[in-house]
């Protein structure tokens, strides 16, 4: 048992922190650093700039273009790009959709659609959630009707995450409506420019359009769109899911979100009320221990001598750290986070601030915008069920 | 970065695993209990399977073992919830073969080695409560040593031990000492603790000393994070097999007509559970991996690793005396001796919110792991 990282490691980190260092566009970081609102040219920049080194697939093999790297690499990787203040990568295109087509698609299909998600070129959605079909995601009832080369799709998704941008989509369509829920479902590449699609922003509580429904009204996609075999999407859906095991702990952010609390405790003159200070160390031990238990997950998929099944424990370890440490910087504040003046919460404002400290304009949108994180991605209860499911049978 | 056991220490675990089984049953834990809290058979056999001397260096007839080692021998005496304190034998063997003089080290680290000496800490004060920095015992020099005055509580085994190490004040700062139980001027009024295992209040009238260290406080926190390490491991045995006994009652009892265990209310809890104990688990290895940092760097993990293990202790004991109804609470059954051993190990070397107030205290700009 070792708990330090090897010098190849270390060196790998090393580099990693000086090429992120000169690439992260420093006005990119500042916003991400102070919670400030990013636009999607944020979000495609640094995707283009980390494409462009080959590293938006960070997590490809090489043989699809992608580093190859160890799961400890790419935590190196992920780490040192979210203490930098690198926005995260939109993870529907390169985390999501392409382990999918290099699993299942054909090699056309590979041909195709991989160098734009490589690249950070074409961005892409997801397509899952509907209207009825939230954690019972395999209720959905968008249909796909194969006419002669085509399927013809009709239904709703919905919560489809920055879907407003979004050039393709991936989604799970409804094929067959015999036997079990789960095996009438099919995974369908869509162009979303396609005629008969339309996105409707939908404004959350924290003022910002994050989420879309999006509506298929007899949308025609060519059937060489489907992945795989009809009716087998649940089986990559489920590929898909359990694809990237600690990236869903967010750890790496917490830490730095961690040390952004500290500051704002500071300012705000409550890091020397004792009550308070417990509060964040409370907050510190709850880190390190889920760093602890990423690290634990990496060390086993490393040697292959032990699996550790616990990805549910990670999100929900993870999700509740993320609101938590975005509640202590709402009440850092207190009475200052209550003015929500959304000007204040883009980069450049050059108002007055309630109280005179800019850097409290965006903690309450960020707090209400974290409570999703325990909803989204299989909700908490649900994970509890599948962690339930392995330790009680 | 490896958490992965060796062969060796898989080796260990399975061999201290099959005596617990078959030499430990909890019949002869409740005799033990019944006869005062401590058997020295039991001891012996813990010796004999070389646990008491695995941290002792080899030159002092030990087998030179690391702090995972030790890890890995008091998870699996946790789990059998043994009340031979073998913890005591780790904090003896470190702060001897760091702090002590040669003569010493040679007269006291072989006999810890082969178990015939027991050798434990004797700190607590009244005032002091968890504090290692508030020390009213006195020492002064005597013929031929030191001579030692100090009203020391909840001593381990107090009454049973062969000697005693101990914090007292010469010169204006913390000095340690060894004192033989049977010196004059030791008296020792020994009793039974909440987990049923064995302490005793121990009183020094000028009692003969040797001089471990007059860097005591150095000496004693080193001491202290030795036996908070081996009581997070402990711990994290102790939880494993409560949260085992917990799962396996579900999966039997019937209400309703239907298994206990098919109750969603019920399975969330467990999976709570099961949430504390891999945080547990993290921060045990975390505890017993910075063992051998800097002396600084050591202590704000232990504090940082007694929170998260005080914490989960207190849930996964009180949840499984929930969890499995009156049966839960009764003397009877297994599963509440197995709380009673967490709600005493939280409080061993500080409870959470002393040492949350460590962690608090110690923060710095940045955190996590490594830093």
């Amino acid at each position: 048992m070792d708990l330090a990282f090897t010098p190849e490691e270390q060196a790998f980190r090393e580099e990693i922190r000086a090429w992120v260092q000169a690439n992260l566009p420093k006005e990119i970081s500042h916003k991400v650093h102070n919670a400030l609102r990013l636009t999607r040219d944020d979000l495609q920049g640094w995707a283009k700039i980390l494409g462009k080194k080959g590293w938006l697939g960070f997590g490809w093999p090489k043989e699809f273009g992608g580093p190859g790297w160890t799961a400890v690499q790419k935590h190196l990787f992920e780490e040192e790009c979210a203490l930098a203040g690198a926005p995260r990568i939109v993870p529907f295109g390169p985390v999501m959709v392409a382990p999918v087509i290099m699993a299942f698609g054909n090699a056309e299909q590979q041909k195709r659609f991989l160098p734009g998600i490589a690249s950070g070129e074409v961005w892409w959605s997801q397509g899952y959630s509907e209207p009825g079909s939230g954690s019972d995601l395999a209720s959905v009832k968008t249909r796909a009707e194969r006419v002669g080369d085509k399927y013809i799709v009709n239904g709703q998704k919905t919560w489809t995450t920055l879907g407003q941008h979004g050039d393709w989509m991936f989604n799970l369509v409804r094929t067959s409506t015999e036997g079990k829920p789960q095996t009438g479902i099919s995974f369908l590449l869509l162009d979303m420019k396609s005629k008969g699609v339309t996105v409707r922003p939908i404004k959350l509580l924290d003022g910002e359009c994050e989420v879309n429904e999006v509506f298929f009204d007899n949308v025609e996609v060519p059937a060489e769109n489907l992945i795989g075999e009809e009716n087998k999407g649940w089986t990559y859906a489920k590929h898909l899911l359990s694809h990237e095991r600690t990236n869903i702990a967010d750890v790496n952010r917490s830490k730095r979100e961690l040390e952004r609390l500290k500051r704002i405790a500071k300012t705000e003159g409550v890091w020397d009320d004792q009550r308070f200070r417990d509060q964040i160390a409370l907050l510190e031990v709850d880190i390190v221990a889920l760093e602890m238990l990423v690290l634990r997950v990496l060390s086993a998929e490393k040697s292959g001598k032990n699996s550790l099944d616990i990805a549910g424990l990670l999100k929900i370890k993870g999700s509740e750290i993320q609101q938590r440490y975005a509640e202590l910087m709402m009440l850092a504040a207190g009475p200052f986070a209550m003015p929500f003046i959304e000007e204040a919460m883009e980069a450049g404002w050059q108002g007055n601030f309630p109280g005179g400290v800019t850097a409290n304009a965006p903690l309450a949108s960020t707090y209400f915008n974290l409570r999703k994180t325990t909803i989204y991605g299989g909700s908490n209860e649900v994970q509890r069920n599948i962690v339930a499911q392995t330790v009680l049978g | 970065m490896d958490f992965d056991f060796s062969d060796d220490q898989e080796q260990l675990r399975d061999a201290v695993r099959k005596w617990v089984d078959k030499g430990y049953t909890f019949e002869r834990r409740r005799a033990a209990v019944a006869a005062g809290g401590f058997d020295r058979a039991a001891w012996n056999e813990l010796a004999e399977l070389g646990l008491t001397a695995l941290t002792v260096p080899e030159a002092h007839d030990g087998m030179g073992q690391g702090a995972i080692d030790a890890m890995v021998v008091a998870e699996e005496l946790g789990r059998g919830i043994v009340l031979e304190p073998i913890a005591q034998a780790f904090m003896a063997s470190s702060v001897l073969s760091h702090y002590a003089p040669a003569n010493v080290q040679s007269a006291w680290l072989p006999r810890v080695a082969s178990g015939e000496a027991l050798v434990v800490l004797a700190q607590q004060e009244r005032k002091a409560r968890y504090r290692l920095d508030v020390c009213e015992a006195k020492a002064a020099p005597a013929q031929d040593g030191y001579a030692l005055t100090a009203i020391k509580s909840v001593v381990t085994a107090g009454d049973k031990a062969d000697a005693f190490i101990v914090p007292a004040q010469l010169d204006g700062k913390t000095a340690l000492f060894l004192v033989e139980r049977t010196a004059t001027g030791v008296t020792t009024q020994g009793y039974v603790t909440q987990d049923g295992s064995r302490a005793a209040e121990v009183k020094f009238t000028n009692a003969p000393a040797m001089l471990i260290t007059t860097d005591g406080l150095a000496a004693l926190e080193l001491a202290v994070d030795t036996g908070i390490a081996a009581t997070c491991a402990e711990a994290v045995g102790v939880m494993d097999k409560t949260v085992a006994i917990t799962v396996e009652y579900m999966n039997q009892r019937k209400q309703f007509g239907v298994f206990i265990a098919s109750f969603q209310a019920l399975r969330h809890r467990v999976a709570d559970m099961k949430m504390q104990l891999e945080l547990a688990r993290s921060m045990s290895y975390y505890a017993s991996l910075k063992l051998g940092a800097p002396a600084a760097e050591r202590r704000a993990a232990m504090a940082r690793a007694k929170v998260q293990l005080g914490q989960s202790m207190r849930f996964v004991g009180q949840q499984a005396v929930q969890l499995h109804g009156g049966i839960g609470v009764t003397d009877e059954y297994i599963v509440s001796h197995y709380f009673k051993k967490l709600t005493q190990l939280e409080v061993a070397f500080g409870d959470t919110l002393h040492h949350l107030g460590e962690v608090s205290a110690r923060m710095q700009d940045t955190a996590g792991v490594f830093a």
